[in-house]
């Protein structure tokens, strides 16, 4: 299919709201609410209740996020010591032995493998990648 | 952590949503834009010039790409390539396969944008569609 071939005569993307037919939105709302209720989706949203309940689970993504924002800094300016790198592999280690944040971790992998499955399953019958079609062209 | 059983009757089945996946499919292809586009892509496959006129601009591309990564392409090179560029994507089967992407394209995102929102998840990252792929 010449999808990046035909791409060359259409540099500005469409970034219109497209009103969706009745058939269409009820059927995307169908799957959507299927989603939703399979063991995937539903063992995926108890682990982010889980994990958002936890307060060591979040005071660790915190701190983390907060370490790797302060040596991306420290990077641009040239100034990382080997004390920041120990530091922020200590906190990646707690990250990783935190039974909260990995039953999230691991539940999310579960829940795009189910979505990467959905997705076959739709584009077979479109007889092209409809994740493909949908994704935003920002670059 | 506090972990709460799933109520197997509440669960629905890899196979209801892959039912529910299909229905959407066929909802999605009943759509004018779906046809509109299937349409333009057999007229384009029908349309050899167009073809050629691909292949003449990829070939050309292709035989400049190390001048072009180096932008020192000469004038005379870059008007060739951007006539040929220009010869393909006038032709009319190809903007109307441009034109036909695009009005599915945003179709596409509409309805996986509400997947998006509603399931937590980037459907079109999730799926492995990177934004430069």
């Amino acid at each position: 299919m010449p999808l990046r071939a035909a791409r060359l005569a259409v540099d500005n993307a469409m970034k219109n709201t497209v009103t969706l037919s009745p058939e269409l939105e009820q059927a995307a709302d169908n799957l959507i609410q299927n989603l939703l209720a399979s063991e995937a989706f539903l063992t995926y949203q108890q682990a982010l209740v889980a994990m958002n309940s936890d307060t060591d689970a979040r005071g660790l993504l915190e701190l983390l996020s907060t370490l790797q924002a302060g040596l991306r800094h420290k990077q641009n300016a040239n100034n990382v010591t080997q004390t920041d790198v120990e530091e922020l592999r200590s906190i990646q280690q707690q990250v990783q032995a935190n039974p909260a944040i990995m039953a999230y971790a691991q539940s999310q992998q579960e829940a795009v493998n189910f979505l990467r499955e959905v997705n076959q399953e739709i584009s077979q019958l479109l007889g092209a990648d409809f994740a493909a079609l949908a994704k935003q062209s920002t670059c | 952590m506090n972990h709460i059983e799933l109520n197997e009757l509440d669960i629905a089945s890899p196979t209801v949503v892959r039912a529910a996946a299909r229905d959407f499919a066929a909802a999605l292809a009943d759509t004018p834009q779906f046809k509109a586009f299937e349409s333009a892509y057999a007229e384009l496959n029908k349309d050899t010039a167009a073809r050629q006129a691909l292949s003449a601009y990829q070939e050309k591309s292709k035989s400049l790409r190390a001048v072009l990564m180096l932008n020192a392409v000469s004038e005379t090179d870059r008007a060739e390539l951007e006539r040929l560029k220009a010869e393909y994507v006038t032709r009319p089967t190809v903007q109307a396969y441009a034109a036909a992407e695009a009005e599915l394209t945003a179709l596409c995102q509409q309805t996986a944008g509400m997947i998006s929102q509603a399931i937590g998840l980037n459907y079109a990252a999730s799926c492995g569609a990177s934004c430069c792929g």
